[in-house]
């Protein structure tokens, strides 16, 4: 955060640099193993869902009694409905991880899109949008997420699917990603407007090259790098705004995320039944997932901003 | 200078207060039907007061400006509009009724957390790889990652339902009468403790986090060196040189990060049954009550708004670049 900008190098893993020789660097960082380690038991675990404990539990194939605690036949419990919780929390991996990567794809979209832009067109365009950026970043924007859930989804419906998702969950995305957007637009923005200034663009431009050929063929292989150490924080992010949103009622209780079954506990009141089963096992799995991806996401940034600015 | 500063501050404020306003209608509008037709269906509003609200809204006139201007107006004068399920009562009367709660709630919980978990930060960025340094840096870590709400379930269940040594929900007990102000304290105490201590925890993670990585920041400065070669004492390079710096850039990211702290509050309130915003929040979101909700964001973005604004000016006072 000291460094000034001016003095911005590019970053010594330039896009043409290996990903193996990427992939060694974080795997020799204790933080960076753990948070791949971690991410990958969750990616399996969200992959086959249907082979670990078979299909998702309903009301109508849930087969043990009323929250009973762990035993040999159900090792995480079960809920209110006889449901088990293993094969709930592991279904809910899948569904937490499905709609925090949309969340993350749409944010990071947009936060692209606006930050090169922004920093690439200058003038007024550029003050133009990032009057807008400043202004979801001072928001409150989970507020703006929980008025926005209600209106998006009197507007697009509920109740049906889209590409196997219920329209409950793709609100969910859709709030997310237009409410997180903010930090990685200003993100692309400064490094855009540094890697303007340098004399490759200067060549490209000298030799004729169009604005749309400079970005594409110029600018953006140089942000690809940070746009994937900023989506992995953002995952983290949107793991944690999606389970709060389903927390306060926003999810889908045919869908159950993570969230989902804490709102579920909530309603119940296990924590004052003592049912502890009921929310420690999809909040392990919150808290691992979020601690992971912000352990990645770090040691991303390290390897690959050049900024690197050290971050928390 | 400085109140040029001040004023452009101000300026940018007052901006953004009525950006979120045109936001909160613009939203209101985007919705299906007219705000009558949603009124409509509310059985306990009668057919009167729909047209009055349908002239006080200028529904049959163009929606901007006729319609915006009437709608920042009323704003600006503290009319809200009407609750759609709690039988028409004001917006305003009914988040006023909640806000001294969730401010009681949130205050201590924020004031608890700025001492400890700065005075943590420092120390583990102070005497960095340490034992303090490594287990609360893990700790601090988990509990960033932990949503409040999860915390708060889980001092729940741990302090309340099996040790009982709190009470599990509410604010006070239920159909009790005070005498005293001493005797409503007594009872609110221990009612008041886990939810705080929820918000407390949440927040000194991430607090602990800043104040240790600026606090490392500050002590590679060159002038630091200098205060070491000069034999000033180490006690003191802490106290009068390390400290000061770092609390900077963390006044600054802790006001940025309120909006967020707002959205944990909500959620602790819904786990401990607190009479607060949080919980008006929950209910009107599942009665879909659109004017209590954007009366809600409305309050909250605002205080954001002015939060950031007062650190904004703290900032200010501390360090005299910035003025410039």
């Amino acid at each position: 955060m000291t460094t000034p900008a001016a003095t911005v190098d590019l970053a010594p893993l330039a896009p043409t640099a290996p990903a193996e020789h990427l992939f060694r660097r974080i795997v020799s960082r204790p933080d960076g193993l753990f948070g791949l380690v971690i991410l990958a038991v969750f990616t399996v675990l969200a992959a086959v869902p249907d082979l670990l404990v078979g299909p998702l539990q309903t009301a109508v194939t849930a087969t043990g009694g009323r929250l009973q605690p762990p035993s040999l036949a159900y090792p995480l419990g079960t809920d209110e409905i006889g449901r088990d919780l293993l094969n709930l929390t592991i279904h809910g991996t899948r569904i937490s991880m499905v709609i925090g990567f949309l969340a993350t794809a749409i944010t990071i979209f947009i936060g692209g899109v606006i930050g090169i832009v922004g920093g690439f067109a200058g003038g007024r365009i550029d003050a133009v949008l990032m009057r807008i950026t400043d202004f979801f970043l001072v928001l409150p924007t989970f507020v703006l997420a929980l008025i926005l859930a209600p209106i998006i989804s009197d507007v697009i419906g509920t109740g049906s699917t889209m590409l196997g998702i219920r329209t409950t969950l793709i609100v969910i995305v859709i709030v997310v990603g237009i409410t997180s957007w903010a930090s990685c637009a200003r993100l692309l923005r400064a490094q855009t407007l540094s890697l303007k200034e340098r004399p490759f663009v200067d060549r490209a431009r000298v030799i004729g090259a169009g604005r749309t050929h400079i970005v594409v063929r110029h600018i953006l292989p140089n942000v690809v790098n940070l746009l994937v150490a900023n989506a992995v924080l953002t995952f983290a992010g949107a793991v944690l705004t999606e389970t709060t949103l389903s927390f306060v009622g926003l999810g889908d209780p045919f869908q159950p995320s993570w969230g989902q079954l804490l709102n579920a506990a909530e309603e119940v009141g296990a924590p004052n039944l003592g049912a502890w089963w009921y929310f420690v096992p999809p909040g392990a799995g919150i808290v691992l997932v979020v601690f992971a991806f912000t352990l990645l996401g770090t040691a991303l940034d390290d390897l690959l901003n050049p900024r690197r600015r050290t971050r928390r | 200078m400085a109140t040029r500063f001040i004023l452009r501050r101000l300026g940018q404020a007052a901006v953004t207060i009525l950006l979120i306003v045109i936001v909160n209608f613009l939203l209101f509008r985007a919705m299906p039907g007219s705000p009558d037709r949603i009124l409509a269906r509310n059985p306990y509003v009668s057919p009167q007061a729909i047209q009055q609200t349908r002239e006080r809204w200028g529904i049959d006139r163009p929606l901007i400006p006729d319609q915006l201007v009437r709608y920042v107006g009323a704003t600006l004068q503290g009319d809200l509009g009407f609750s759609f399920a709690q039988r028409g009562r004001p917006v305003t009367d009914v988040i006023a009724s909640r806000l001294g709660p969730t401010l009681l709630l949130f205050g201590l919980g924020e004031l608890l957390a700025i001492w400890i978990g700065l005075a943590l930060g420092a120390y583990a960025g102070w005497r960095r790889g340490g034992p303090i340094d490594l287990i609360g840096n893990g700790i601090s870590l988990i509990l960033y990652s932990m949503p409040y709400f999860l915390l708060g379930m889980i001092l729940l269940l741990i302090f309340a339902s099996t040790l009982h040594w709190f009470p599990t929900f509410g604010m006070t007990t239920i159909g009790a009468r005070f005498d005293s102000p001493v005797a409503y304290v007594a009872d609110l105490l221990p009612h008041l403790t886990l939810p705080v201590a929820t918000v407390a925890l949440g927040l000194i993670g991430q607090y602990s986090i800043l104040m240790r990585s600026s606090i490392i920041e500050t002590l590679s400065d060159e002038y630091i060196t200098t205060a070491r070669a000069k034999g000033i004492t180490e006690d003191r390079i802490l106290r009068a040189h390390a400290l000061p710096n770092a609390l900077l850039p963390t006044v600054s990211l802790i006001a940025i990060n309120l909006g967020y702290v707002v959205a944990g509050a909500i959620t602790v309130e819904v786990v401990f049954n607190w009479p607060g915003l949080g919980t008006l929040t929950v209910e009107a979101l599942s009665a879909r009550d659109y004017p209590v909700l954007q009366g809600v964001f409305l309050v909250l973005s605002i205080s954001v708004v002015l939060a950031n604004l007062v650190a904004d000016m703290i900032y200010g006072r501390l360090d005299p670049r910035v003025r410039s």
